[in-house]
């Protein structure tokens, strides 16, 4: 009888351990699963909006730009066109690429002078590379990073700007990818009530700090997550870019012919 | 003062405790002494080259950049084989891991491992790296190579046009201004690691920050050097003069004492010792002990010819006789080096200070020190009745009195011949050419000069005043043309702006057609272009070329020489089109050569002002102490005689006036009036007693003439150690001075007399 009720109290405690560690799962997330949450935050299928480019050198020189942007998601995949609107020299000049997904295909990327009028391919970038003359690089301006290519480390949580984050850590697996993106560590701040990296430092190749990635106002347009205001800064050239989001319009089923060499020497019209 | 002298002599112990005091309250402050080896602090602020410097900085983010060449004689097909390639990609990586350098954007790094290609094809353009992974196979180096000849931009700036040499340039991070010696070092230490593994590649390190941090750090380390060779010349010289070892210690010390109480001042004054001032312990040395020179070969004389019975009398009537032309000489010499004020150069006036301040320091102590240590001393049992040099003197009376048309004649054909060489002195500055030829430093720059593009520059500032002015096809058009004409001169190796860039932009997206390597016709095209190469790099790209507005831009222009007279021409030959390239813009100009042109002549016009002042200077000192003018003119007839010869000499010989040689002039008025100095005083006392001029010759050649014989050997021995520096511009110093000091002795001792006979007459 005794016996019986051990073995009751052991199968019960055990019952109550095991229940608790189900239901502490969700603190109990990998480096590399909260990554994996990011990457699937829901960002519309497709988007418009406008993008305002600031560019401030070091001294305070300041270079600006209007832009209107359209993307589609094609699964992984996607396909965006994007029209410089201001300043004037270069009103019309306009953008297309094609992104794919993974590092075993290099993105097309076509431009249109309208100075030239004509269509020009861009090949293949680097994921080190700056983007479009910002201090984000390729790999800096996409949704979220290449997961398989870091090793992720949950490090703890932190309060950012009144939000609670995690804390994950990434570290480019090999001394190659350390060279292609320029960076040896990144630590991203990820709001956990959103999935939304709200900070993100990074260290370049001798362990110095590089840049600071910080979004202002996030806000929820037709119930997407959205920052519409992100800066880039980097300590070491004391250079910064600001881009400002508007008008966003998400999913409005934006045709496959928008993004098309035809649609981009046609430039944008209203 | 024959009371202060009979006051030292009677109290010698106190005065020599006082002098130790002083000295050790000096040599407690030495350690404060600091070292400025950043030449940036050496120029003027207010100067249009260092204005324009900081302009070119803080508008354009320029900078020297450090150039690390890769050569192969070795290999049939030089750097293009596989163990080079991989050492071109070690040395980047290396260079890329480390903080004393800025490696962050392709401008800050260039080598065979970073650049790209941006090749034009026939639906677009193609923009890859030459060299992502150190190539190995035989066909993918071809590639490589035929690639960069077709590309061309890269020819010459990274690799050689013969395929023997290849560069890395780098970007000393902004934090290490000043300390450019630790990069060096650093980089040299990779290499010898890198040599130690052997292989036929040589590699070469320079570019101008390597340059100033070597030039900086080797001029104190030579000081250090030179400073026990020049005691022991000292030490030789006055033991052949006073054939004893007191003769031998008294002087040294009374130089040494006076070398600490300045180094000890300027530690007080939180003066760093610049470059130029490390001469200054050497100038003591050489020129303070002629003081006491003087004044031990004066009381000996008066003690060998008897007239005087006790030691204490001897010290107060050797003293009595010498402190006035010794305080004349110190105040002459002072003056010249203080006419140094009027340089522009913190260094210089530096310079011109504390010798002046050492001098003085050298005759306070020396009209204490040596009565009081005299006094102390054991009483000389036997005087030498045979002083040293006597035969010699007793020939120099000789030559004076009796072949003056001859010593005449002799130094008018110097002087004619000197005023021709004088028309013939050109201006030329080369900080490079400043190093031995044998030199690592010196060695790397010719090499690499010879090779590539050039690793000197001359930058241009335009600004248009207008946003969007440089994108104008007719300003782009200006600036093709300036580069155009640049790079038509010999010493240009290679020019780049941003209508460089715009031309190859242009050509790029016309299938690389080379005939569309013009500057774009429309300010829209420019400005579509500008973005477009902007997807290619970082943000701050462009910052080195033109405004965030466009309304300024830069021109590079990369020279083979440092020479100033190059840079000199060449600036020149621009601004004469400035009217015609760019009406409506205002054009300025920095860079390394300009500096330089700009600094040799801020130093020239500076010591010829010096030089003016300083016999004003010394002509009124003259006047104040002889009371006639004549006297006080011809007194400056000897220094003046040397100083022209000396001129006259580099003028015949090639030498230019440069950075080294300008300062002689200044320096050798002051040292060498001393002679004249002394001789007329000498001349005028034995004039007074009432004796002819033969009878003056020979009496002022055995006191005086012997003190000087000693003066002259001992300056031109001092100055001669120079020969022994690393670098040009002291060994330059030490022989012009001595040289001049030499002609000065000469002229003062030869000339001079009888020159005084026909004033007489």
């Amino acid at each position: 009888m005794k016996l019986q009720k051990i073995a009751l109290i052991v199968f019960a405690l055990s019952i109550i351990t095991g229940m608790t560690s189900v239901l502490s799962y969700g603190e109990a997330l990998t480096g590399v699963q909260i990554m994996q949450r990011v990457d699937n935050r829901d960002d519309g299928d497709d988007l418009t909006q406008k993008i305002y480019q600031k560019l401030i050198d070091r001294r305070g020189g300041v270079r600006e730009r209007f832009i209107i942007a359209f993307r589609k998601d094609y699964g992984k995949d996607s396909k965006s066109i994007s029209y410089f609107l201001k300043p004037a020299n270069i009103r019309d000049t306009a953008l297309l690429t094609y992104d794919y997904d993974g590092t075993a295909r290099d993105d097309d990327q076509w431009l249109y002078l309208p100075a030239l009028k004509k269509v020009r391919r861009i090949s293949s970038s680097d994921r080190g590379d700056y983007f479009m003359g910002t201090d984000f690089t390729f790999e800096d301006i996409k949704q979220t990073p290449e997961l398989e290519d870091y090793n992720w480390t949950l490090t703890g949580s932190e309060v950012v700007d009144g939000h609670d984050c995690w804390v994950v850590q990434g570290v480019p697996k090999t001394d190659d990818l350390k060279k292609n993106l320029g960076y040896s560590k990144t630590v991203n701040y990820i709001r956990k009530d959103i999935d939304l990296a709200i900070r993100i430092d990074y260290w370049d190749r001798k362990g110095q700090e590089l840049k600071h990635f910080h979004t202002g106002e996030v806000k929820q347009i037709q119930g997407i997550w959205t920052a519409t205001k992100v800066v880039m800064e980097n300590s070491q050239t004391g250079h910064k870019t600001e881009m400002v989001f508007s008008d966003q319009h998400y999913n409005t089923g934006l045709s496959d012919r928008k993004f098309s060499e035809r649609m981009l020497k046609r430039g944008y019209r209203k | 003062m024959q009371n202060l002298f009979s006051f030292i002599v009677h109290r010698a112990w106190p005065v020599l405790i006082v002098l130790a005091v002083i000295t050790g309250v000096f040599v407690v402050q030495l350690p404060k002494i600091k070292m400025e080896t950043n030449i940036e602090n050496m120029l003027p602020h207010s100067m249009d080259a260092y204005v324009n410097k900081k302009k070119l900085e803080k508008i354009f983010s320029s900078a020297d950049m450090v150039v690390i060449g890769i050569t192969n004689d070795q290999s049939p097909d030089g750097i293009y084989n596989p163990h080079t390639l991989k050492l071109v990609d070690e040395l980047t990586g290396w260079l890329q891991m480390h903080k004393q350098f800025r490696t962050l954007a392709l401008s800050d790094l260039m080598s065979l491992s970073t650049i790209k290609d941006i090749r034009g094809t026939p639906d677009g353009m193609e923009v890859e790296h030459f060299m992502q992974q150190p190539l190995s196979t035989p066909a993918s180096i071809n590639h490589l190579r035929q690639r960069l000849a077709d590309n061309g931009i890269y020819m010459g700036s990274i690799v050689s046009e013969d395929g023997r040499g290849t560069l890395i340039v780098v970007r000393p991070d902004p934090s290490y201004i000043g300390h450019y010696h630790e990069i060096y070092q650093l980089i040299k230490d990779k290499v010898s690691e890198i040599e130690a593994r052997g292989g036929p590649e040589k590699i070469l390190i320079t570019g101008r920050p390597i340059i100033e941090g070597v030039f900086g750090a080797y001029m104190p380390q030579d000081m250090q050097q030179m400073q026990p060779m020049i005691l022991a010349l000292l030490a030789l010289l006055l033991f052949v003069a006073f054939r004893n070892i007191r003769g031998v210690l008294i002087p040294l010390a009374v130089v040494i004492l006076s070398e600490l109480w300045m180094l000890g001042t300027m530690a007080a004054a939180g003066i760093p010792i610049y470059t130029v001032t490390t001469l200054l312990p050497i100038l003591i040395l050489a020129v303070g002990i002629a003081d006491s020179v003087h004044l031990l070969t004066h009381i000996r004389v008066e003690a060998g010819r008897g007239q005087v019975e006790s030691k204490q009398h001897a010290i107060i009537a050797g003293m009595s006789g010498m402190w006035s032309p010794i305080l004349m000489t110190t105040l002459t010499t002072a003056a010249g080096f203080l006419a140094m004020l009027t340089s522009d150069l913190l260094p210089m006036r530096y310079f011109g200070v504390f010798a002046a301040v050492g001098i003085i320091y050298a005759f306070i102590i020396t009209i204490l020190f040596i009565p009081a240590i005299e006094a102390v001393l054991p009483h000389r049992e036997k005087v030498q009745k045979k002083l040293a040099f006597s035969g010699y003197l007793n020939w120099m009376s000789r030559v004076v009195v009796e072949q003056p048309k001859r010593i005449i004649a002799i130094f008018v054909i110097m002087m004619l011949s000197s005023g021709y060489g004088l028309s013939q002195l050109q201006v030329n500055s080369s900080l490079v050419s400043e190093f031995r030829p044998s030199d690592p430093i010196r060695l790397a720059d010719t090499t690499l000069n010879a090779h590539f593009a050039g690793t000197n520059s001359l930058d241009i500032m335009l600004d248009t005043g207008v946003q969007d002015g440089v994108l104008s096809p007719s300003f782009l058009a200006g600036m093709s043309k300036l580069q155009a004409m640049a790079e038509t001169e010999a010493v240009v190796g290679d020019s780049s702006s941003i209508a460089e860039f715009l031309s190859e932009m242009n050509k790029v997206m016309h299938e690389g057609k080379q005939s569309w390597r013009v500057t774009p016709a429309s300010s829209d095209l420019a400005a579509q272009y500008l973005l477009l190469y902007s997807f290619s790099g970082a943000p701050d790209d462009f910052d080195s070329f033109i405004t965030s507005d466009y309304s300024q831009a830069h021109i590079r222009i990369q020279l083979k020489s440092d020479s100033s007279a190059d840079a000199e021409h060449l600036v020149h030959l621009l601004e004469s089109h400035q009217q015609e390239w760019f009406p409506n813009a205002t054009m300025e100009f920095a860079g390394t050569a300009y500096t330089t042109f700009r600094f040799s002549d801020l130093i020239i016009t500076g010591q010829i002002q010096s030089l003016l002042l300083a016999l004003v200077f010394i002509f009124l000192l003259c006047l104040a102490m002889f009371r006639r003018f004549g006297d006080a003119a011809l007194a400056l007839l000897p220094v003046s005689i040397s100083v022209a010869v000396i001129y006259g000499i580099m003028g015949l010989v090639g030498l230019p006036l440069e950075i080294g040689t300008a300062i002689t002039g200044a320096m050798a008025l002051g040292i060498g009036v001393d002679f004249a100095i002394h001789y007329l005083y000498r001349y005028r006392y034995y004039e007074q007693q009432g004796l002819d001029h033969e009878a003056i010759v020979v009496a002022s050649n055995d006191d005086t003439g012997r003190a000087l014989l000693f003066n002259a050997l001992v300056v031109i021995g001092g100055f001669l150690v120079l020969l022994t520096a690393h670098l040009y511009p002291q060994v330059k110093l030490g022989v012009l001075v001595a040289g001049s000091m030499a002609i000065c002795y000469l002229a003062s001792c030869y000339l001079f007399p009888v020159l005084l006979k026909a004033r007489k007459a």
